[in-house]
């Protein structure tokens, strides 16, 4: 069907290419003293959880897409 | 993760000790701390004993840099902005002040940072120079503002209340409970105590602990009244190349003291002075017998 | 208490501190905050968490909700966390009924099927089922465990229930750091239980409306899995990538909605009950950095998804966060944009002659082609003691989203001078606090 091969001509080189710069992140990254920006609140993945709670359902009952950030499981009635 | 090294159950216990003595126990800042009670004032143990373990906890959360809501962390994340402490905070930084200028710069509360170059634990490894060259521009208690109660904390600096903090805790818990309490106790936090008067038994006994066997009490001390407090290194340190490097850090070069002692303990009056007086002991090196003699306090070196 | 005069350094220096010593305590003892009578009180404080927040949400001319959350996080002194959550939302309002707008009225029975429940759609109006309401429950909670100093293992459930749709989750998940904490690699897996009870039975996919054949109750099930890497890139700089997977099965038809049947001029004949695929297998990929330049910080995300109905979408958001001087307070503009495919299957109407391609169809127009925007503004104020706790934060947030939709025009002449599309648009406002 058209979708999948979409998806796998684009899925499958993104996975190769997070696959490919998976041993360069050894060499990224901080000391344990340079955290400090990082420590900050609003430098957290999951620095304001209501709110993507809140647009995730909003995005999951007007749209066909959900999830990405975290499970796409919907858990409510509403698509 | 969290790296909490406390437990913080609230959990109160007591136990009989020789002497005729009853012991409150529980746990804070990272030791065990007890009040000492001659057992004929078993109605009064956990009363008195509550207080002063709601006293230690009250100011190691208000002071650990473990907790997010400590005073300490609300002011490591104001990121260089004014902020304005308590009386208390103030109170303390005001101390930290004195002790800096009477010290030349060695006790330092913003000398925190260095243990981030530092693992001290009985290897050989030594942090590489450059580490320690990132980290000595964030050190130095000249560098922040402090026109009371307003401080201004240059970003990426820290206030480590550690080195005097237990003392305070103990001085701050004793003074609750002589207000309550008129017979004979001694309030202890891991080794840092102070004792309000003599037991029935006469003198309180002191077991100092020797630095290089853990559980082997070495010195035996006999306490009327007053404080002790004791400063060590015996668990902490990397030993290489026969050179033992102590965790006892001299804030101007980042490195170890050389030749500090194992461990020091001082009488005197307060707790805070005891600390006080131990670690400036310890941050002399070589020069502590000197330091302390002429100091004119009772003190214990092992080295 | 011996006075010399004339003093060694040594000397000296024990009484500048004997009177700083005094000074210390004195000061402090006198000002100090009374002994705590409520340790357990505080012990429970510790380390504890609530975020709370009410959502209004408002569609023009359609639907409504009122969305109160509360999300309890509590982590303890060996580690383990626990994280509980209570949302409850309330719907009610317009909800379109997947029919066309037509130059004549429309009359549909409400979905209970009773008599007097019906409702009548104006000519050139989106027929919408005016008595759409919904009220929905649902708790979560998920439990933290460090394994190692570098691994955590995460286990949650979650139940929702609502008036026609009971749904139940499992997940448990994997993390682990490495590279000094630098680098955490993640995966997880959930399984989605659904049982739907829809009001008035469920029909047949691809039933007759007029018929109203509906009965009994439907159920669903999903799996899912996902993978991630978050990465520090530099002391700014912090970047996640996650892949998943995700399978349905089931019945995945929504039980309300249904097609308009059209002559071969456009005119409205009848309804047909919407008939979907029983599976849908669906990836996707996402690309989440946060970076910080002093005040400010950013949040790009990008996430990329296509499934075997052939939906494929692309998400991009951006969010911006000003922190304000003082430290206090901060205000975070937001813009978002979305655009996905329609479905192999989707038809915004039957046309009844004519010979189907496929067995499914769907006219829901959220399996449409289209392209939407939000833009978004939010401000929070963190304000200082109040009881027993040190600060906590209010915030309010606004947010305009918007639905374009694109399809071609049709020559079918019974169909000419309707609006057959007409966009959603909506609003989002929020109040919270969070401790």
């Amino acid at each position: 069907m058209r979708g999948s091969d979409m998806s796998l001509r684009l899925c499958l080189p993104l996975l190769i290419c997070a696959a490919a710069l998976l041993p360069g992140c050894t060499s990224l990254g901080v000391k344990p003293w340079e955290r400090d920006v990082l420590a900050r609140p609003d430098m957290q993945l999951d620095s304001d959880p209501l709110d993507a709670a809140i647009d995730d359902h909003l995005y999951f009952s007007k749209e066909a897409s959900s999830g990405g950030r975290s499970f796409a499981g919907g858990g409510c009635g509403c698509n | 993760m969290t790296e909490n090294r406390y437990s913080l159950d609230g959990s109160i216990r007591i136990e009989e000790r020789s002497e005729g003595l009853l012991a409150v126990c529980f746990d804070a800042m990272a030791s065990p701390c007890e009040l000492l009670l001659p057992v004929r004032h078993r109605s009064e143990a956990i009363e008195l004993g509550t207080a002063v373990a709601n006293e230690a906890w009250r100011v190691e959360r208000k002071f650990s840099r473990y907790r997010k809501d400590s005073v300490v962390s609300v002011i490591h994340r104001s990121r260089g902005s004014r902020i304005v402490v308590d009386e208390e905070t103030a109170s303390l930084i005001d101390f930290a002040q004195h002790c800096f200028a009477i010290s030349d710069g060695m006790f330092d509360i913003t000398s925190g940072v260095l243990r981030a170059a530092w693992h001290f634990d009985r290897s050989d490894r030594l942090p590489p120079q450059a580490d320690i060259d990132r980290l000595l521009p964030l050190v130095g208690f000249q560098k922040l503002q402090w026109h009371r109660p307003v401080l201004v904390l240059p970003p990426g600096m820290e206030l480590d209340f550690g080195g005097c903090g237990k003392e305070y805790a103990v001085d701050r818990a004793y003074e609750q409970l002589a207000a309550l309490h008129s017979e004979p106790f001694l309030v202890n936090f891991g080794g840092d105590l102070r004792a309000n008067r003599a037991p029935p038994s006469g003198t309180w006994k002191i077991g100092i602990e020797r630095p290089d066997t853990i559980c082997e009490a070495s010195m035996l001390l006999e306490l009327e009244q007053g404080a002790l407090a004791t400063s060590g290194d015996s668990h902490r340190y990397v030993m290489r190349n026969g050179i033992r490097y102590g965790h006892i850090l001299n804030p101007r070069t980042g490195w170890p003291v050389m030749g500090a002692a194992r461990s020091i303990t001082v009488a005197a009056s307060s707790c805070v002075e005891a600390g006080l007086l131990s670690t400036m002991g310890l941050l002399k090196g070589g020069e502590a017998e000197h330091f302390l003699g002429e100091a004119g306090v009772q003190h214990w070196i092992n080295r | 208490m011996q006075l010399k005069r004339g003093l060694p350094p040594g000397a000296a220096l024990r009484q500048q501190l004997m009177a700083a010593s005094c000074a210390l305590l004195s000061s402090a003892g006198a000002r100090a905050q009374a002994p705590d009578s409520a340790p357990f009180l505080n012990g429970l404080l510790d380390n504890l968490s609530v975020d709370s927040a009410v959502a209004y949400y408002h569609e023009d001319g359609r639907i409504q909700a009122v969305e109160p959350i509360v999300n309890v996080a509590k982590t303890f002194a060996n580690g383990d966390a626990l994280d509980v959550n209570f949302t409850f939302d309330s719907l009610s309002g317009s909800s379109p009924n997947g029919a066309l707008p037509s130059h004549s009225a429309q009359t549909f029975s409400s979905p209970s099927g009773k008599p007097g429940h019906g409702y009548t759609t104006a000519p050139g109006q989106l027929p919408v089922d005016p008595n759409y309401e919904d009220n929905r429950v649902a708790l979560s909670a998920s439990w933290t465990m460090p394994v190692t100093r570098v691994t955590d293992v995460t286990v949650g459930a979650k139940v929702s229930g609502e008036d026609d749709f009971v749904s139940f989750t499992l997940s448990a998940s994997l993390a682990h750091d490495f590279n000094e904490k630098n680098t955490t690699v993640s995966g997880g897996v959930y399984n989605e239980f659904d049982s739907l009870k829809p009001i008035g039975g469920t029909p047949d996919p691809g039933s007759d409306y007029a018929l109203a054949d509906k009965t009994g109750n439907r159920t669903k099930d999903g799996v899912g899995i996902l993978l991630g890497v978050t990465q520090v890139m530099t002391r700014t700089w912090l970047s996640e990538f996650n892949v998943s997977v995700d399978r349905f099965h089931g019945y995945l038809n929504d039980p309300y909605k249904f097609t308009s049947i059209l002559d071969a001029s456009g005119a409205t004949t009848g309804y047909q009950y919407e008939s979907r695929p029983d599976q849908r297998l669906r990836k996707s990929g996402y690309w989440e950095n946060r970076v910080a330049w002093d005040a400010l910080s950013t949040a790009l995300s990008l996430r990329y998804m296509s499934d075997d109905w052939a939906v494929h979408s692309v998400t991009a958001q951006l969010r911006v966060r000003w922190n304000l001087p003082g430290e206090q307070s901060y205000i975070e503009p937001s813009v978002r944009w979305y655009r996905q495919t329609a479905a192999d299957f989707y038809m915004p109407w039957i046309v009844e002659s004519t010979q189907p391609d496929s067995p499914y169809e769907s006219s829901d127009s959220r399996l449409d082609a289209f392209h939407a925007f939000t833009y978004g503004i939010k401000y929070a104020h963190r304000i200082g003691p109040l009881g027993p706790l040190a600060s906590s934060e209010f915030n309010v947030r606004v947010e305009y989203y918007q639905q374009k939709y694109q399809n071609p025009n049709t020559n079918l002449p019974d169909l000419q001078g309707l609006d057959l599309y007409p966009e959603l648009k909506a609003v989002l406002v929020q109040f919270g606090w969070r401790y």
